[in-house]
């Protein structure tokens, strides 16, 4: 039985736009490192495909957002270099949790009838531009000006998400007696997934022992415990059930979601009380409950995984294990395909690549229409095998999966999806 | 061993929040805001009481003391002031003298001058002040000064 610990039983509750937009195109281009290439012209060629994917042209989209963090292209500007005229286009500050927001968003926008084919989008040159907490792409910073917040993190020593999060992770181990070995089983699970994927980034298995030999970043995380910054683009398009039924995908239902929980005290973790109760402890209520389904209905999830610790404390978030039972839930391969909840199948940013949030979407839709790119000749047409020794990741049971996004400590988006190939 | 730190490679620029702070560095005092209103305490000094959103805020002098909550252990240099530093250990700290009555403490962050294998969570640590090449700014760091019972240390 899977523990659960969700406060209120929820099953059988729905919101009033439950199944009503769906997920009909999806696209992206390589995981490279380095790309030699623009945001802009590695946003055009992943949206290009997910228009593609859908079966629709450009001249069909009239709405655009995208996320970014000022190192990234525009709705504009990839309007104008694809020559789409939108009725509504708008880029927003985020990161790991912004692909489900989005969602949330394009929901509401598409049931008000401000636009009615959305895309969204992320373009990031994450290994060659601009990387996370402050390196530049030769290495570390040569002269760092800390203003704003950074005039106490930066002179902390204190600044990438690793050390960041590391506190967090750090007093999750004292608390709950949980070992790294429990973050070993999250790398191992999603690298066994990426090996399953041609287009991701690691693909050799790795075993628990290879993640506890691996070298320090920054204690209490390894480097089998990091993901992998990656110059990449990734889209998805968004509409109403009733156009969806007229284009070439099995369209992907959203069922319900959260956009942009935010814990108390959401811009400095730290000084929270209890520093390891996440933001999706106040987001699975609604989560489940706009969804009208359990954890026990759940066939896979994504689980955003910057780092192994960041899945591991999302399950308890979101009830899919009791609060200081992750370490035990995962023990012995649940997270790993055919087993218990298979999580983050491509691979996610731990082996595939790191995309900020929005390729975890895309395998979803790619695993609830039964249509995976693995190495199956059919696989796109929805005929595989199911031989893992084969490479084939198709899950046999993919109907309902939860995507968790996780900003920071304080910061959860998710979004359930239900998808219609039996 | 006191972890060496290149200053030359970090210019810390206060804004209206912070200048006080900074200021109160200078003069090695520990500073925390409190709310003239309601006296709740936080850090950092941000312009309203997360209490009782009052915008009515001082300063409160903390002892400089306090307790490690967590820490972790940079082996990986990211910020150029800190790669002679490599590897040193930034902890989170609850301040003594910052308990509120309904059980939440004021925490800070800061580099600690200990070397890993002193540090654990539940130690004692006290405040100390390095001068940067900016005479205006000088930096809080913290050292362990004492024993806890209780304490716990990543031993992985």
């Amino acid at each position: 039985m899977r523990t659960r610990s969700s406060d209120w039983n929820v099953a059988g509750l729905m919101g009033s736009l439950t199944d009503k937009y769906c997920i009909v195109g999806v696209g992206e281009t390589p995981q490279m490192r380095p790309s030699n290439r623009t945001t802009l012209s590695m946003a055009c060629e992943a949206i290009r495909k997910a228009i593609g994917d859908a079966g629709l042209e450009a001249r069909n989209i009239d709405g655009m957002t995208s996320y970014q963090v000022g190192d990234s292209t525009t709705s504009a500007h990839v309007a104008t270099a694809l020559g789409m005229r939108l009725n509504y286009a708008v880029d927003i500050l985020g990161g790991g949790s912004s692909t489900e927001a989005l969602i949330a968003h394009a929901v509401g926008l598409l049931e008000a009838g401000y636009c009615k084919m959305m895309v969204i989008f992320r373009s990031m040159n994450g290994r060659s531009g601009r990387r996370m907490g402050g390196q530049v792409p030769g290495g570390p910073v040569p002269v760092a000006t800390a203003d704003g917040d950074n005039q106490f993190f930066m002179h902390w020593g204190w600044t990438t998400p690793a050390q960041r999060f590391g506190m967090t992770a750090m007093r999750y181990l004292r608390d709950t007696g949980c070992t790294t070995k429990a973050f070993a089983e999250v790398a191992v699970a999603h690298r066994l997934h990426a090996s399953l994927n041609p287009k991701a980034l690691m693909r050799s298995p790795i075993t628990i022992e290879d993640h506890q030999r691996s070298r320090w970043v920054v204690k209490p995380f390894r480097l089998l415990d990091c993901c992998q910054e990656t110059d990449v683009s990734a889209a998805i398009v968004v509409t109403s059930r009733e156009r969806a039924y007229d284009l070439r995908q099995p369209p992907v239902f959203v069922m319900g979601g959260t956009a942009r929980t935010l814990s108390d005290s959401p811009a400095w973790n730290y000084s929270r009380a209890e520093i390891h109760r996440v933001a999706g402890n106040y987001g699975r209520n609604r989560l489940f409950g706009m969804a009208g389904v359990s954890q026990n209905d759940v066939d896979f999830i994504s689980c955003y995984d910057a780092f192994t610790f960041t899945t591991l404390i999302q399950l308890e978030a979101y009830g899919f294990c009791g609060r200081g039972e992750a370490g035990d839930f995962v023990k012995g391969g649940t997270l790993q395909i055919d087993n218990r909840l298979p999580s983050n199948l491509s691979g996610g940013h731990l082996s595939e690549g790191y995309t900020h949030g929005i390729q975890m979407i895309i395998e979803n839709v790619r695993q609830l229409r039964h249509r995976a790119d693995d190495a199956c000749p059919g696989g796109t047409e929805g005929r595989h095998t199911y031989d893992r020794k084969a490479g084939c990741r198709q899950l046999r049971k993919a109907r309902i999966c939860c995507a968790m996004g996780w900003g920071t400590e304080t910061t959860s988006s998710s979004v359930m999806l239900r998808g219609i190939v039996a | 061993m006191p972890r060496q730190i290149d200053y030359s490679k970090l210019r810390i620029l206060p804004d209206p929040d912070t200048r006080e702070w900074w200021e109160g560095a200078k003069r090695r005092k520990f500073l925390v805001r409190q709310c003239k209103t309601c006296g709740q305490k936080w850090f950092p000094p941000l312009p309203a009481c997360g209490k009782c959103t009052s915008m009515e805020v001082g300063w409160f002098e903390t002892g400089g003391r306090g307790s490690i909550y967590s820490y972790v252990v940079v082996m990986q240099p990211i910020v150029g002031a800190f790669i002679p530093a490599v590897p040193y250990v930034v902890a989170i700290i609850d301040l003594d003298g910052c308990h509120e009555p309904d059980g939440t403490v004021t925490r800070v962050a800061g580099v600690l001058t200990n070397d890993e294998p002193e540090v654990a969570i539940g130690l004692p640590v006290e405040v100390s002040f390095d001068e940067t090449l900016d005479p205006n700014i000088v930096v809080p760091r913290w050292t362990i000064c004492g024993a806890a019972e209780n304490v716990w240390r990543f031993s992985e």
